[in-house]
């Protein structure tokens, strides 16, 4: 396959093109209440092609062979356009030249499990929660996504790599009267079919929550002191910090760049962040990113002081910083952007006991709902919540949003858990949807947020 | 398509077969200069079978191996997943109108020259920073099946789509200009925009209360969102709809009519029938407040023994690609009947209120319940009928089937909204506002 490719390019008129070819294989299975909705195995291909000339830089994405050679052409017409009417110089930043095949490594290949087996633990778990008091209805998927991705470029790169998430996810439906409540589930990962196995306690568990958020109050909108759960937490720090991380994210809004120069010191002294894509065990794991550059560890944020940030090579050479790795697409409709993969805050020392302590009265709130940034501002929910009363969790409340501002934010974490969870779905949204973006944090202490409320 | 359908007719009771072809282009500027440029070429066929009560379905973007396919959407058969329903035949349909050619053509200079005008306009106008999104687009869709059913449909479209932002944040004022003819952003329309920004420059703080609050077309998909989940046939099959049993009861103020029409000449995306094929007509869920119609599919049609509705699209809320999706009940092309106020004399009634430009966390929350709790990004604080400035940290929370049975006033105008649908302002009485 790599020859192909290097053939498609040869003989180019550029200063660098590059060419990523991927075979998409897709197997889903959904339930909805006892229902089973739909199940099917499918694979798909396609190209994306990028070229660089004169300092312009375009990319042109095709499904079909036979249009590589118009999207070639497009793609560097596109770069000369972009130079032509004064538009944005690029330069790549230099990396080395790899030609490797990275070879999946799985504990379980999900590939070699029959559908029914796969229709079989979903319903298993699907009908637990159905059984579950309260719950009316149950919207509940399996999806097994692969990408073997082909990628070569006029330097001499040729890397072929191939990643399998599979997940088990959706939500549980709570009702009584007209009040209807639900809580997200997910468990999965990218290292294998054997990590879906065995966990009906986490069924069990978000079942039972549904059912108890019918009789929570909706939380009264306000300022509050909250500690946030790990997965909220987590939700934070990818929405609120992570994507300012990202550098195409700022690079072309000179205020915003300039507050985040590194050494900036924006946050609390207990706060370091850390993206991370090479822990195996983990969704947000690959090798090498979709330009073909071997992904690193970043410390992005070290007591407060910030350290580092996550490049494809055009932006680490428009920012004169080293490259990360992180230029990653969704599959083969998709150039590569800059992604997050895994990222969290690092644990500190103190248990929840103590935050609890700390926080006095406030709120704890539980698990993330979705969030958005633009810009410094961000919003994310929460699924559920307690309010505290000198330092002692009390009722459970529900319908939380939460608003901030980053650099505000940052300054007001107060106080860092010593325990940790990461994610183990991902599915960041920005423009296009990223299901290896993982996320998490101890519990932290945050003072000062605005909560949304009835 | 004929090949790969009657490959599949030969293995199954029916067979589906809907193509894609969609050819677009695109130019981001940022902060004045062009920063990205790029093309798709993407196609793509969706297969549906149906044998004995189950279906089968099977996609793939490059049909390289029919065969494979139809082996695909078998093996899907052996889930077992019931499907009552069956294909739609042959349907007057109106042709439809073919792409611009302006737009066939357009190419990146043309969408360059044109978002540089707008730039140089609002360059003249305003200091801060302007980004301009830019793009054209040709698709072609076709639906064949072994009830007779052959129909096509081509389109073109164009949008600039413009954001002033606020000085030191990537808070901005919006505006979309689309058409299906190549043309350019209406000069009044950047005029209204500059008024606006130049509005909302001073920050304000304001007290966490109860007051007015106006959506925008930009931000009305906040509320349609929850009621869209909420009349779905799905929903209502699951019975987790808030709305069950109450059909033909008025459960919103008598100022809400909401309704969906592909056929409207307006409709950028004008057509005459659905992702199933069957054919699309207005189709009114909210009238006057009153709950009229559910929105269905085939299949939700189906198990609730109603009539289909023209309402089933490959979709989802964000991107998806659509040969993988399956149709789902949705109301495309939606309005929100128009009042009888401007927008001006709309908000000089507001003595003291918020008008939302921007929402941050629309899918955050428990859609399904009708609740919201959205950041403002921006909102503009109105006191005494007048803009005092975008307030700092808001949010504005609630639960729609409260909100929207307490509705002032509506605006005597529908304008594009960028997610979709032609909306006026809404101004709504006593809600919840949250800030520092």
């Amino acid at each position: 396959m790599l020859d192909r490719l290097r053939s498609m390019i040869s003989g180019v008129e550029a200063d660098f093109i590059d060419i990523r070819y991927e075979i998409k294989t897709e197997t889903n299975i959904g339930f909805t209440g006892r229902e089973i909705k739909s199940v099917g195995s499918n694979k798909t291909d396609g190209y994306v092609i990028r070229a660089g000339k004169k300092g312009g830089f375009s990319s042109v994405t095709v499904t079909k062979e036979e249009d590589v050679p118009r999207a070639i052409q497009l793609a560097v017409e596109g770069a000369e356009t972009i130079v032509a009417t004064g538009g944005k110089k690029s330069v790549l930043a230099e990396v080395p030249v790899v030609v490797e095949n990275v070879k999946l490594v799985l504990d379980g290949d999900p590939r070699e499990i029959s559908i029914d087996d796969k229709i079989e633990l979903l319903r298993k778990y699907n009908d637990l929660l159905l059984d579950q008091p309260l719950i009316e209805t149950t919207n509940l998927t399996y999806a097994e996504i692969g990408r073997e991705k082909h990628y070569v470029n006029s330097e001499g790169t040729a890397v072929s790599e191939e990643i399998l998430t599979t997940n088990i996810a959706g939500e549980v439906i709570a009702k009584r009267g007209s009040l209807v409540q639900n809580i997200r589930i997910a468990i999965g990962g990218a290292d294998g079919y054997n990590r879906l196995l065995s966990r009906e306690d986490v069924f069990l568990k978000k079942a039972q929550i549904a059912g108890q958020l019918l009789d929570a109050e909706p939380v009264k909108g306000g300022t509050y002191n909250v500690i946030l759960s790990p997965m909220l937490a987590g939700v934070f720090t990818h929405e609120a910090f992570g994507h300012f991380s990202e550098a195409d994210i700022i690079e072309d809004n000179p205020s915003l760049r300039e507050k985040m120069s590194l050494g900036e010191k924006l946050g609390s002294d207990v706060l370091t962040i850390v993206a991370d894509s090479t822990m195996r065990d983990q969704i947000g794991y690959y090798v090498y990113d979709d330009e073909g550059v071997a992904v690193k560890p970043v410390t992005l944020m070290d007591g407060g002081v910030l350290t580092g940030r996550l490049h494809s090579r055009r932006t680490a050479s428009a920012f004169g910083e080293p490259v990360s790795g992180h230029t990653v697409a969704e599959d083969m409709r998709f150039e590569p952007i800059v992604r997050m993969g895994t990222i969290y805050i690092k644990p500190g020392e103190q248990d929840l006991d103590d935050l609890l302590q700390e926080l006095g009265d406030g709120l704890y709130l539980v698990d993330g709902k979705g969030g958005q940034t633009s810009g410094e501002n961000f919003t994310f929910g929460a699924q559920y919540g307690f309010k505290v009363k000198d330092g002692r969790i009390g009722p459970m409340i529900r319908e939380i949003n939460i608003m901030g501002n980053l650099f505000t934010t940052l300054q007001n974490i107060e106080a860092i858990g010593n325990d940790m969870e990461l994610s183990e779905r991902g599915g960041c949204g920005k423009g296009q949807l990223n299901i290896k973006s993982a996320l998490g944090a101890p519990h932290i202490l945050i003072r000062n947020m605005v909560v949304g409320g009835a | 398509m004929k090949k790969l359908l009657d490959i599949a007719a030969r293995v199954s009771d029916q067979a589906e077969v809907f193509s894609i072809r969609n050819d677009e282009s695109s130019l981001e500027m940022r902060n004045g200069s062009p920063t990205d440029l790029s093309a798709s070429i993407q196609s793509g066929y969706a297969l549906r079978i149906l044998t004995d009560g189950r279906i089968g379905t099977a996609y793939t973007k490059n049909l390289l191996d029919r065969e494979e396919l139809v082996s695909n959407a078998l093996n899907s058969l052996k889930g077992r997943v019931d499907a009552g329903f069956s294909f739609p035949g042959p349907a007057e349909i109106p042709a439809s109108w073919l792409p611009d050619e302006s737009i066939a053509s357009m190419g990146f200079h043309d969408l360059h020259s044109r978002s540089r005008k707008v730039l140089d306009y609002l360059n003249r106008k305003v200091d801060g920073q302007i980004d301009v999104n830019s793009a054209r687009g040709i698709q072609d869709m076709a639906i064949m099946n072994t009830s007779g059913l052959n129909v096509s449909r081509k389109s073109s479209f164009m949008y600039i789509f413009t954001s002033l932002l606020f000085p030191n944040t990537e808070t901005a004022v919006q505006k979309l200009y689309q058409s299906r003819k190549s043309g350019d952003f209406p000069e009044r329309e950047l005029d209204r925009l500059v008024d606006l920004y130049t509005s909302g420059l001073p920050e304000v703080d304001i007290p966490t209360s109860r007051m007015k609050v106006v959506f925008t077309p930009d931000t009305l998909y906040t509320l349609l969102w929850r009621l869209s989940v909420a009349v779905s046939g799905k929903s209502f099959y699951n019975r987790v709809s808030p709305l069950q049993e109450r059909r033909e009861e008025k459960v919103l103020s008598d100022k809400f009519t909401l309704y969906g029409d592909p056929t409207d000449p307006q409709e950028v995306d004008q057509h005459f029938f659905d992702d199933e094929g069957v054919p699309a007509k207005k189709h009114t869920v909210f009238e006057k407040g009153v709950f009229k119609n559910l929105i269905l599919n085939l299949d939700y049609a189906d198990k609730l023994k109603e009539e289909p509705t023209g309402t089933g699209y490959r979709e989802v809320m964000f991107e998806g690609e659509t040969v993988a999706l399956p149709p789902v009940p949705s109301l495309n092309c939606s309005r929100i009947a128009p009042g009888d106020v401007s927008f001006e004399d709309m908000i000089r009634s507001i003595d003291r209120g918020v008008i939302v430009f921007g929402v941050l966390g629309a899918h955050s929350g428990n859609i399904l319940n009708g609740d919201f709790s959205v950041g403002l990004n921006p909102g503009f604080y109105v006191e005494n009928g007048e803009i005092k400035g975008r307030v700092k940290d808001g949010m504005v929370a609630g639960n729609v089937y409260d909100v929207l049975k307490n509705i002032e006033s509506v605006e005597n105008k529908l304008h594009d909204s960028p997610m979709g649908g032609m909306f006026p302002s809404i101004l709504l009485n006593d809600v919840s506002v949250a800030a520092k």
